[in-house]
């Protein structure tokens, strides 16, 4: 109804020390928590662009079971590169490269010219890449390569923690140790190539072996146990894992990139919860300055609530009538904090966010972004708690009896 | 048929744990058309009374009929209705809603009967002409003076086109000279288009107007007096 409406809108502004210190509160409230993942989102997008372009690729192929083991990976669940089957992945309308691998563990030594210098041989996990397809599908693994690396046929690269503990410098002979599919100890010789740096906190400690070369040492020649596919677009992967699989059969299995790295996932709801943690809280303490408010315009204006009942309006109406006002006073908190949250999150998704996350080594730029379905929730939720915060102050008013309310009590 | 009816109407008060008696047995007619006068100390229950009538509290028990329609015992949102529809108030300190101006207080009544807005301005700005305030349509209640605020508060009473006014009170915030222009213009609307008026009062100069008196005194009416008799009981016989 209109005429409530309007006197609403205008109660709001009645008071205009209170209202300007309740919506401040409301916009500083909503500034904070549309920052907040506006960052993470540009944090999760790095995340999740490192990820795709230097781990996972848009989404991955084994044998059937591969993943399940994934703690000891077994090479016994290889396939033939030439299986004719494998052939129509890279066809797939959307599918731009794919590269072969295999992830085993072994040992890696090297040795120094005399015997007793040399230190032990220390335990890795590596993956086998191929030099020439691996950067189509994961064009970010070269990043990790310290400054002056080789990655060739002939050289591997082994994470900084082990080089450093190994002693070893560019072009030093590096004997790989390994059992083969059939458990046989196998050697095979190398060069260290260089370091692959640490992007997340805790990495284990890895290497980066040439794919021909793992093949010999693992007697696997034209086999691998990953398939790593390039995609166009991160947001068809959903359904070129569906064709994917359709194409394969139930010998292979194909999972999206967040299927594989689920520890990364883990880590981007984790923080998704704490987000949403930190801005429920914020809402709340901002929803209580405006049950505050609601309630103290309800107190100051019991007499006028008396006159509207006198000639005629009914509790409905009363009730109504404090929850626009809650209301109008939300849509101008609201509205504040939205523009300048989204602003700021512009402002910074536009210059791009340097920052070292702690114990890696690499830099992350971060574009931080506003996704409008986050707003609409987050102006949603405020709406609907200024809703439910006033209704104690105007079900308050809307009880009064109108004499008493008349008399200003 | 009256167009007001008590009968035995009784009303206390609980204060803590005891009650304050403030009607002990009303019986009251009001006819269409009067413009009538309820005149006693203070705390004799004028206020109460009016408040009955007007529907803005209820009766401990009795009889109240308007229209010759009981409206004893009715509930919270119909007591609303019947007020927007029959009844216009006026009140001692004016109860203007600040945030609206001239026009939008008068008008407001009606607007929460969804009366179509256009007509309804048309018969709002005929009113406040009437009752002098066309002047200040769009000012807002705090600036106007207490005469024009309770000339404001006339207009919105009347322009629902009630069955009967009632005003308690309503020259007690006023100058005397205020009192009695507004005295003049509820006096004018009676005998122009015959709106019942019913006031209360302890103002000798509001009962000099009032073509009857009823007295009250510690919750009950006092018996068999006219305004004659009510004028020589208040102010000494009249002049002849
Ligand atoms: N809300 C109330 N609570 C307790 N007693 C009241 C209340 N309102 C009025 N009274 C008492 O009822 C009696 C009548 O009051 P009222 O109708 O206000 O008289 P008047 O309007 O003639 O001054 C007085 O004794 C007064 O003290
Ligand atoms: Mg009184």
């Amino acid at each position: 109804m209109p005429a409530l409406l309007a006197i609403a809108t205008r109660n709001v502004f009645r008071n205009r020390r209170r209202t300007f210190i309740t919506a401040a509160a409301l916009v500083v409230g909503i500034f904070a928590v549309v920052s907040i993942r506006g960052v993470l989102n540009g944090l999760q997008g790095a995340i999740i662009a490192s990820t795709v372009k230097g781990m996972t690729g848009g989404f991955q192929v084994h044998r059937a079971g591969y993943l399940a083991n994934v703690l000891s990976p077994p090479l016994t669940l290889d396939f033939a590169l030439d299986d004719p089957s494998l052939a129509g992945l890279a066809k797939l309308p959307g599918v731009t490269a794919v590269a072969p691998r295999i992830m085993f563990g072994g040992s890696l030594s090297v040795p120094k010219e005399k015997e007793e210098d040399t230190p032990e041989p220390l335990f890795f996990m590596a993956t086998a890449v191929d030099p020439t397809l691996e950067p189509q599908v994961c064009p970010d693994r070269a990043g990790l390569m310290s400054a002056g690396s080789r990655f060739d046929e002939a050289h591997l690269l082994v994470g900084e923690a082990m080089l450093g503990t190994l002693d070893a410098k560019l072009g030093d002979e590096a004997v790989l140790l390994a059992p083969d599919r059939d458990g046989a100890l196998n050697g095979e010789l190398s060069h260290v190539g260089g370091a692959l740096k640490s992007v997340m906190p805790g990495e284990l400690k890895v290497a980066q072996v040439p794919l021909a070369a793992a093949q010999r040492l693992l007697r696997m020649e034209g086999r691998a146990t990953e398939l790593a596919v390039a995609v166009k677009d991160l947001a068809q992967v959903p359904s070129l894992v569906a064709q994917a699989r359709a194409l394969l059969g139930p010998t292979y299995e194909v999972h999206a990139w967040d299927d594989v790295a689920t520890d990364r996932r883990t880590f981007m709801q984790r923080q998704n919860a704490i987000s949403a943690l930190v801005s429920v809280v914020f809402l709340l303490l901002m929803l209580l300055g405006v049950a505050n408010t609601m309630l103290m315009s309800v107190l100051e204006r019991t007499r006028e609530v008396g006159t509207m009942m006198a000639v005629g309006v009914t509790r409905a109406q009363v009730l109504l009538l404090f929850l626009l006002e809650a209301l109008s006073l939300g849509v101008v908190g609201v509205a504040g904090g939205l523009a300048l949250g989204t602003t700021f999150v512009a402002a910074l998704g536009a210059k791009g966010l340097t920052v070292t996350p702690p114990s890696a080594t690499v830099a992350l730029t971060l574009y931080p972004s506003s996704s409008p379905a986050f707003l609409v929730v987050v102006a949603a939720l405020a709406l609907l708690g200024c809703a439910v915060f006033s209704l104690y102050p105007a079900l308050r008013a809307s009880r009064l009896r109108p004499v008493e309310a008349l008399a200003g009590r | 048929m009256s167009l007001i009816k008590l009968q035995g109407i009784t009303k206390a008060y609980q204060l803590g744990k005891t009650q304050v008696p403030a009607l002990k047995g009303i019986d009251l007619a009001v006819e269409r058309g009067e413009f009538a006068v309820v005149m006693g100390p203070s705390g004799s229950g004028k206020t109460t009374l009016l408040n009955i009538i007007g529907l803005l509290d209820r009766a401990d028990a009795g009889s109240y009929l308007l229209d010759g329609e009981e409206l004893a015992g009715r509930d919270f949102n119909e007591m609303a209705g019947l007020r927007n529809k029959k009844i216009g108030f006026i009140f001692q300190s004016f109860n203007l809603i600040p945030v609206l101006n001239v026009i939008e207080n008068i008008e407001f009544p009606c607007l929460l009967r969804r009366e179509d807005k256009k007509l309804l301005r048309a018969r709002v700005e005929r009113v406040a002409e009437h009752v002098g305030l066309s002047h200040v349509l769009a000012h807002k209640p705090d600036e106007l003076s207490g005469g024009q605020r309770q000339r404001v508060a006339i207009a919105r009473a009347l322009v629902t086109e009630p069955e009967i006014v009632l005003a308690d009170e309503p020259t007690a915030n006023l100058d005397s000279a205020t009192s009695e222009q507004i005295l003049d213009l509820m006096q004018r609307l009676n005998a122009d288009s015959g709106v019942t008026f019913l006031f209360s009062t302890h103002d000798p100069r509001v009962m000099r107007r009032a073509k009857r008196v009823v007295q009250i005194a510690d919750g009950r009416l006092v018996d068999g007096q006219d305004a004659a008799a009510a004028n020589v009981a208040v102010l000494g016989a009249p002049p002849h």
